[in-house]
C-alpha cells in the first residue's frame, strides 16, 4: 500500500502558514506582557513568505492530494487576496490589541488559523475539504469576535455567531452526505459527471441544504440576523475579518460547488440564488437606510454587497458564454468587494481610535479635522456605492453587463434601484464629513500603521481600476471556469 | 412527482413535512402506547442507579472545562493515531513523519496549556 504522492511545491503557501502559526503561538508563550506585540511583525513576515509562496507558483497547474486540491489561476489569485486582507488586518489590529491588551498573542494566532481556512479553500475541490476550510474560517473567527471577554456585546456577538454557523454547517454537512450518498463521490468534477443521472428530488433537496449552509456564512437574507450584532459586538478589527475574509471564503466555496460541482443540475437551483440575490440585495440596502452606528452601517451594507455577488449565480445556464462572463463578474466582484469594505472599517477604526467614536453623527465636519481622513473614507464608501470613478463601479458594471448577456433584465433592474437606494446612505455619511458644521475641532492624527493599511487598499483598488485586466484575466484563464462551463445543462 | 422549475421545491416541501411529522408523530406514538405507573422510586431523578444527593443545580468548579477541552484535543488525537497504527507497518517513513508532525502540533496545545498555568489546581 502506498500513499498517495504529494506535491510539496503546491501546497508551500499552506505550509508556510501553519508553521508561522505555530511560531507565533509559541512565542507568545515566552513574551513577557510589554513585549507580545511582537507577535504581529512575526505575523506579518509569516504572510509575506505565504505570499512569497503564492508568488513562486504563478502559472501553475497543479493537482494532488488525490485530486482534492488543485493549485490555479484562480486559486492563486484569492490565495494572494487572503494575504493582502491578512497583511491590512495586523496592521489594524497593532495598535488596538496592544493598547487594549486584550490577548494579543492568541489574536494573532486565531487570525493565521482563520487564514490558512481562506489559503485552502481557494484550493479545496472536494467536498471534505472545502467543509474543513470553511470550518477553519469560521470557528477562529468565533473565538476572535468573543475577545472583548469583559464585554457583554461582544459575548453576545460571539455565541449568535456560534449558534448559526453552527447550525448552517450541520445543514451544510447534512447536504453533502446527502450529495455523497446520491453520487457516491465527493470530489467536485466526479460529482459533476454522475449528477444528472441521479434521483432528481434528492439532488435538489441536498443542494438546497447546501446552498442553506452557505448563505448563513455569507450573510445572505433571511439568513443575515447574526452579521450586524456580531459585527458590532467584536473587536473592530476583528468585524473587519468577518466582513471581508470570512465573507469571502463562503463565497469562493459556493463559486466551486455551483459551477464546478452541480452546474448540471443548475436548472433547480438557478431561481433559488435569483431570489436570494434580489432579497438580499434590497432587505441589506433598507435597513442600511436608518443606521447610526458605521459598523453596523458597514455590516448591512455588506449584507447588501453580498446581493450583488450572488445575481452571478443566478444567470448560469445553458449558453457557456454566460456562464463564464458571470463567473467572471462575480470572481472581480468578490476581489473588489473586500479590498474597499476593508478599506472603509480602516478608516472607521482610525477615526474611532483617535477620539472619535463609530456613531455616524460624530463624523460632521471630518473634512476640516482631518482632510486625508475624510478623503479616504469617502473615497471606500463612494466606491461600496459604486460611484463612477471607482473600483466598485467596475465590480457593479461587470455583474450588471453578464445579468443583461444572460437575459435575466429583472435581476438587472433590482440591482438598478439597488444602487439608488445605496447611494442614500453612503451618500449621508460623506455630506456629514465634508458639509456638516464639526462639533469638536481639534484635529485628528491618524497612526502610522493604519494609514499603511488604507494605503495599501487604496493602491491595490486603485491597480484594479486602472489595469482591471489584472483581476479579468486571472479570472479567465482559470481552470474551474473552463471545466464548469462546458458541460452540457439537463433540460429543464 | 410535479415537474419542472418549482415542480423540484415541492420534493423539498415533502421533505420538511416528513421531517416534522417524523419528529411529532415518534413523540405522540410514545405517549400513547408507553405505559404510566409513577411512584416515588420512578420520580426520582436517574444517577446512575445511586440515590441523588442535593438538589439538581449542584455546581461544577468551572475550573473542569479546561480540562474537559484538552480532554477532546487528546480523545481527537487517538481516533487518529488508531487507523494510522494499523496500518502503520504498510505505510513506512512518510506516514510516520507525517504523525509526528501531527502529534507535535497538538503538543503544542499541551505547552500552550502549561505556560498558561491552566494545569494547576489552585
Amino acid at each position: 500500500m502506498n500513499l498517495p504522492p504529494i506535491d510539496w511545491h503546491a501546497i508551500a503557501p499552506e505550509l508556510v502558514l501553519t508553521a508561522a502559526a505555530c511560531l507565533v503561538l509559541v512565542v507568545d508563550l515566552f513574551l513577557p506582557d510589554e513585549a507580545k506585540w511582537i507577535a504581529m511583525p512575526l505575523s506579518a513576515a509569516g504572510l509575506f513568505g505565504t505570499l512569497a509562496a503564492v508568488v513562486s507558483l504563478l502559472g501553475a497547474e497543479r493537482v494532488t492530494l488525490a485530486g482534492s486540491f488543485e493549485v490555479n489561476d484562480f486559486a492563486l489569485l484569492f490565495k494572494a487576496l487572503f494575504c493582502v486582507i491578512g497583511l491590512i488586518i495586523l496592521a489594524l489590529s497593532l495598535d488596538y490589541f496592544r493598547d487594549g491588551r486584550y490577548h494579543q498573542g492568541e489574536f494573532y494566532f486565531l487570525l493565521l488559523c482563520a487564514l490558512l481556512g481562506g489559503v485552502v479553500m481557494a484550493s479545496a475541490r472536494d467536498l471534505i475539504s472545502i467543509f474543513i476550510a470553511i470550518e477553519t474560517i469560521s470557528i477562529p473567527g468565533i473565538v476572535m469576535a468573543a475577545l472583548r471577554k469583559g464585554d457583554v456585546r461582544s459575548n453576545e456577538g460571539s455565541l449568535k455567531f456560534f449558534l448559526f454557523s453552527v447550525l448552517s454547517s450541520a445543514l451544510m454537512l447534512y447536504g453533502m452526505s446527502l450529495i455523497y450518498g446520491v453520487t457516491g463521490s465527493t470530489n467536485v468534477d466526479e460529482i459533476n459527471q454522475v449528477l444528472p443521472q441521479q434521483h432528481e428530488g434528492l439532488v435538489a433537496v441536498s443542494v438546497f441544504f447546501v446552498v442553506i449552509g452557505f448563505a448563513f456564512k455569507v450573510s445572505a437574507v433571511p439568513f443575515h440576523f447574526w452579521a450586524p450584532d456580531t459585527y458590532e459586538g467584536s473587536p473592530p478589527p476583528v468585524a473587519a475579518f468577518l466582513a471581508s475574509a470570512s465573507k469571502i471564503g463562503g463565497f469562493v466555496g459556493l463559486l466551486v460547488l455551483m459551477f464546478r460541482a452541480f452546474p448540471a443540475v443548475a436548472e433547480q437551483w438557478r431561481p433559488a440564488f435569483a431570489v436570494l440575490a434580489a432579497l438580499t440585495m434590497t432587505v441589506g440596502n433598507l435597513i442600511a437606510l436608518r443606521q447610526q452606528h458605521i459598523i453596523r452601517l458597514l455590516a448591512y451594507s455588506g449584507v447588501a454587497q453580498s446581493g450583488y455577488m450572488l445575481v452571478g449565480f443566478a444567470l448560469i445556464g445553458a449558453n457557456a458564454d454566460t456562464n463564464s462572463q458571470a463567473f467572471k463578474a462575480t470572481v472581480i466582484y468578490i476581489v473588489i468587494y473586500g479590498l474597499m469594505d476593508l478599506g472603509a472599517f480602516a478608516a472607521a477604526i482610525s477615526f474611532a481610535r483617535r477620539g472619535g467614536t463609530y456613531f455616524i453623527s460624530d463624523y460632521s465636519g471630518l473634512w476640516n479635522r482631518s482632510p486625508a481622513l475624510a478623503g479616504l473614507m469617502a473615497a471606500f464608501l463612494l466606491s461600496l456605492a459604486g460611484v463612477p470613478p471607482l473600483a466598485g463601479a467596475w465590480a457593479k458594471l461587470f455583474v450588471f453587463l453578464a445579468s443583461i448577456e444572460a437575459q435575466v433584465y429583472w435581476l438587472a433592474v433590482v440591482m438598478g434601484v439597488n444602487a439608488v437606494i445605496a447611494a442614500w446612505y453612503y451618500l449621508a455619511v460623506v455630506k456629514r464629513m465634508f458639509f456638516d458644521v464639526p462639533e469638536v475641532s481639534e484635529p485628528i492624527e491618524t497612526p502610522y500603521l493604519l494609514r499603511a493599511a488604507m494605503g495599501l487598499a487604496v493602491l491595490a483598488l486603485v491597480a484594479s481600476f486602472v489595469y482591471p485586466r489584472l483581476v479579468t484575466d486571472l479570472a479567465d484563464r482559470s481552470v474551474l471556469e473552463s471545466r464548469g462551463a462546458d458541460v452540457e445543462l439537463s433540460s429543464p | 412527482m410535479p415537474e419542472g422549475y418549482f415542480g423540484q421545491y415541492f420534493t423539498i416541501a415533502i421533505f420538511i413535512v416528513a421531517g416534522v411529522v417524523l419528529v411529532l408523530g415518534t413523540f405522540a406514538l410514545a405517549k400513547l402506547l408507553s405505559p404510566f405507573q409513577p411512584h416515588t422510586e420512578k420520580l426520582t431523578t436517574y444517577e446512575s442507579g445511586i440515590d441523588p444527593i442535593g438538589t439538581g443545580w449542584s455546581q461544577a468548579n468551572v475550573r473542569y472545562y479546561i480540562f474537559a477541552l484538552l480532554f477532546v484535543i487528546f480523545d481527537v488525537e487517538a481516533i487518529f493515531l488508531f487507523p494510522w497504527a494499523v496500518v502503520f507497518e504498510r505505510l513506512g517513513t512518510q506516514a510516520f513523519v507525517e504523525m509526528v508532525i501531527f502529534i507535535g502540533i497538538l503538543t503544542l496545545a499541551l505547552l500552550y496549556a502549561i505556560k498558561k498555568k491552566v494545569l494547576e489546581w489552585l
